[in-house]
């Protein structure tokens, strides 16, 4: 319970550090009204050793007296300004002043300083609640220091999995979060933050800072569980890393390499399952900790690896297919420089009608025939037309119009055969499609 | 000053364990009103002069039914009003009434003439705040036959701009202008009744309809976070933001009163910069600079970008998030602006849908078009950006903001101007802006300052009118209470008063 006090006398006294609750109660893995709690407790407590020794700045929330008096002002001020009247009468929108007092509650939320902590208080009607925002070793000169706090939290824990750990340090939980597996690249700041095998506060940490850090998290271990005595480095290193469940930057970071390799060379060579021999890629995939328990293990490793690249190769063919589907407009157009695909390409081209974007679609009598949908549907139409003494006139008219449309199911499973050699035709022939921009710069 | 009992509750010794709390359910139905076909079925050949002939087309049957049931038995003199159809049919010193388009005429409007006049001075006037003109303007009312001068007193009690649809009542004078006794418009469309979208859906898919419903909780709303604008100083109250949403900052108590916060709205302008279309000054200022293929670091800085990323990325994993874009927003700059592409935000797409998915599940994280109208929690919402509003109250002398919101929900037309004055896709076959349900909520970004009212329609429409301040100026968050659609407000500020300079 009391590793708090080290963490603080750490951070704040010895490493002269701005630490907010936040902070705190990432480090510490506790609930954020928790982490307010022992700023307030370890303020008093050094503040009675030696006054001026740990300055704090609080989160004062509540009714402010500005805001009561100057909204009713608001109102009605606005209510005279609105000279304009309608050209329809409006039997209660045009309110009178005094009929619509709408009282309108506004909560302030405000961050003081210490020193200027009973002033604050005085702006509000009434305190809601209070608490320690941060704690710093001298007065602060300037607020913004405070947000770097909270981004060095961001890039310290960027590995953790926000839905598995957020709800510990206090952050409303909700069961309804709608997430899809990560497959893209990591964002390229988390990437570039180094991943922490400790709960550091900053990415520099001094080695005495490290000491007492490992020193708390190795307590914390064993409060919570109580493992078989490992090493030490390597029990700390462990608890640091199991909350990072699905992605991890450095193996991220590497496995984008290792993708945009792969990717390439599926689309350059045929589209036929890569054949596993890429020497070069096995030592990457060892050393990123994608898997961290079949790491030690290398037939689990090469067989991880294999999968891996199953997957890869899964991916590359989705992406290929979802690139097909945006050159199908082109494929209307049957280009010169395409002969082995023209056979496969030409039936599905010649059956696609452009579809016409029309609102108020209402379908009837939809008939599937062979893979594909007709049927009629009530449309509006915009029909401009002469009348006799010769004016235009437009008018919104239903109309009944035909209609046929591919049905997007059995096209897919031919897709990434197409989908491939398209690709690589675009970059090889050239005759359509872009071309190298590069060109398009060079001087002539 | 009160302070309540349980205020200093954290201003004590680390106690107990605090149990976590979770968030109140949202209801969420986006619409895809304002959705460009895309890629190649997108064009940009058609003329504009088909939008008003559409806008016309789909308005003028509600007007003239209100005008006739207004003017039926209206006599001058023993005079009946006749309706004519085209404003070419208008005769002189009959009296009649006809509908069309409404034409300012202002000499101050922006004009192509004038943008090439500009390289021509050495210091370009400031845009103008306004368009109008003493004595210069005059109002037109048109259709496809021809324009009519409108003349009259009347007139200047109205708050009328380019491209609204009214039928106006009077005579044609001597001068041949069109003397204007009386006016109406299209009024409030249908408003759907409340959980009316997710019914019928329901019923469609063969399923009892959901009797009871959880209590829904609050929607909230925020515009102009304008990241990247000035320096690091908005960057804490940002934060403070995030805390609060997320329900880390302050006590227990109003922890659980955050909880109730289902979803947030952000209405355009989260970034300040990132407007595609640089002024004429820096696109001269850009050529200058060394053409060099490739990226560049000194032409594009990515932190902004990486800002509202993890600002988004923090609050996902708790809370839902709607995204509109806005003027200052890298989206299209012709209304309806499409959504922010999900390459912005390496952390938080993992939240959207997959551009191949297309199943009609809503994304958690839903960056959406501007305009974008919707159900959440079973109201329906319609919000912008700002910008029909803001090219609104260049045409007008008013300076109220909600009352040309009024104006814009009883005209129908979400964005009035466009095309003239407010850049607008070339719409053929239908005119989006063109209000066909009625919100329930109406809300419009980055206003000088928070105000909010209802309106009522003719047939028990109620119109809940929002407009949110910028974020970044302000500090202000709008909190819609999902069942009463009362309001609320939060305000995040520093107290700087003891700040050394």
């Amino acid at each position: 319970m009391d590793k708090y006090k080290h963490f603080l006398a750490a951070n704040v006294l010895n490493e002269n550090r701005i630490v907010n609750y936040r902070t705190l109660s990432r480090a510490l893995k506790v609930h954020a009204n928790l982490a307010k709690q022992m700023l307030y407790d370890f303020h008093q407590r050094e503040n009675a050793k030696k006054v001026g020794s740990v300055h704090a700045t609080y989160l004062i929330a509540g009714i402010s007296k500005a805001d009561t008096t100057a909204h009713v002002n608001g109102v009605s001020s606005s209510n005279e300004t609105g000279s304009f009247m309608q050209s329809s009468p409006f039997p209660s929108s045009a309110p009178e002043p005094e009929e619509v007092e709408e009282q309108i509650v506004t909560t302030t939320v405000m961050l003081a300083k210490e020193e200027g902590l009973e002033d604050a208080k005085n702006q509000f009607e009434e305190i809601r609640s209070i608490h320690i925002y941060s704690l710093a070793p001298s007065p602060i000169k300037d607020f913004e220091v405070l947000a770097t706090c909270n981004e060095d939290v961001d890039k310290a824990y960027a590995s953790e999995d926000p839905l598995q750990t957020l709800h510990v340090y206090g952050v409303i939980k909700n069961p309804n979060v709608k997430r899809r597996a990560r497959r893209g690249p990591p964002p390229p700041n988390a990437a570039a933050a180094q991943p922490i095998a400790k709960p550091a506060v900053k990415p520099s940490t001094t080695a005495k800072d490290a000491a007492s850090k490992e020193e708390s998290s190795k307590a914390k271990d064993e409060t919570e569980s109580k493992p078989a005595k490992q090493k030490e480095d390597e029990s700390t290193k462990r608890s640091a890393a199991k909350p990072a469940a699905p992605k991890r930057e450095k193996s991220d970071l590497f496995k984008s390499f290792a993708n945009a390799k792969t990717k390439t060379k599926t689309e350059a060579s045929a589209p036929k399952p890569q054949e596993p021999k890429e020497p070069e890629d096995e030592p990457m995939k060892d050393v990123s900790e994608d898997e961290p328990e079949e790491d030690f293990d290398p037939m689990a490793s090469k067989q991880a690896s294999d999968e891996a690249r199953k997957q890869r190769d899964q991916r590359a063919a989705q992406l290929a297919e979802m690139m097909d589907q945006e050159d199908e407009p082109m494929e209307d157009a049957p280009s010169p420089g395409v002969e082995e695909q023209e056979e496969e390409q030409e039936a599905p081209a010649l059956e696609k009608s452009p579809e016409k974007q029309e609102p108020e679609k209402r379908e009837a009598g939809v008939s599937v025939t062979n893979g594909r949908r007709r049927g009629k549907r009530k449309v509006m139409k915009r029909k401009t037309i002469k009348d006799e003494e010769g004016y235009m006139v437009t008018r919104e008219e239903p109309v009944w119009e035909s209609f046929s449309e591919d049905e997007p199911e059995p096209k897919k499973p031919r897709a990434p055969i197409v989908a491939t050699p398209s690709t690589t035709k675009g970059r090889k022939g050239g005759p359509k499609g872009q071309g190298n921009i590069m060109s398009f710069f060079s001087k002539k | 000053m009160t302070v309540l009992e349980n205020a200093s509750f954290l201003l004590q010794a680390p106690g107990d364990d605090c149990p976590s709390l979770e968030r109140t359910r949202s209801s969420y139905n986006p619409l895809r009103t304002f959705e460009l076909p895309k890629g190649g079925q997108k064009h940009y050949q058609q003329q504009y002069a088909d939008m008003y002939f559409v806008r016309l087309a789909q308005l003028k049957p509600a007007v003239e039914r209100i005008a006739e049931e207004a003017w039926d038995d209206f006599e001058i003199a023993g005079e009946k009003a006749r309706r004519v159809d085209r404003v070419l049919d208008v005769r002189q010193g009959e009296l009649c009434w006809v509908v069309g388009t409404v034409y300012m005429d202002m000499p101050l409007k922006p004009n192509i003439l004038d943008d090439l006049e500009k390289e021509h001075w050495i210091v370009a006037p400031p845009p103008r705040e306004k368009f109008i003109s003493n004595g210069q303007d005059s109002i037109m009312l048109e259709d496809e036959s021809g324009r009519l001068r409108l003349a009259g007193t009347f007139l200047t009690s109205r708050m009328l701009v380019t491209g609204c649809i009214v039928a106006v009542m009077g005579t044609e004078n001597a001068d041949g202008e069109f003397e204007v006794i009386d006016s109406r418009l299209p009024d409030l469309a249908r408003q759907p009744e409340r959980w009316e979208r997710d019914e019928a859906a329901l019923a469609l898919a063969g399923r009892k309809v959901k009797g009871e419903r959880q209590p829904a909780g609050k929607i909230a709303l925020v515009s102009g976070l304008e990241i990247g604008g000035k320096d690091a100083s908005e960057s804490l109250q940002l934060e403070l933001l995030k805390e609060f949403l997320l329900g880390e900052a302050s006590s227990p108590d109003e922890q659980t009163r955050v909880a109730g916060i289902s979803r947030l709205i952000i209405a355009g302008n989260s970034l300040a910069n990132a407007s595609p279309i640089p002024s004429r000054e820096e696109f001269a200022a850009m050529k200058k600079a060394s053409r060099k293929y490739g990226y560049d670091p000194s032409m594009y800085n990515a932190s902004p970008s990486e800002h509202l990323d993890a600002f988004l990325g923090g609050l996902l994993p708790s809370i839902p998030v709607t995204l509109l874009p806005g003027a200052s927003d890298p989206a299209n700059v012709a209304l309806p602006q499409q959504a922010l592409h999900p390459a912005l935000f390496p952390q938080s797409r993992s939240y959207t849908k997959l551009p191949t998915e297309v199943s009609d599940e809503p994304a958690w994280f839903d960056s959406v078009t501007n305009p974008w109208e919707g159900d959440v929690d079973g109201w329906r919402l319609l919000g912008t950006g700002g910008q029909p509003v803001d090219d609104v109250f260049k045409y007008v002398h008013s300076d109220n903001r909600l009352d040309m919101m009024e104006s814009i929900l009883r005209w129908r037309l979400n964005a009035p101007t466009a095309p003239d004055t407010l850049w607008s896709y070339p719409f053929q076959d239908g005119d989006p802006h063109v209000i066909k349900d009625c919100p329930h909520v109406y809300f419009v970004g980055n206003q000088p300052r928070f105000e909010t009212r209802v309106i009522e329609g003719t047939a028990a429409q109620q119109v809940r009118l929002i407009a949110l301040p910028k974020f970044c100026e302000t500090g202000v968050l709008v909190l819609l209470h999902a069942e009463t659609l009362a309001i609320e407000c939060v305000k995040f500020e520093i107290f700087r008063k003891h700040e050394q300079a």
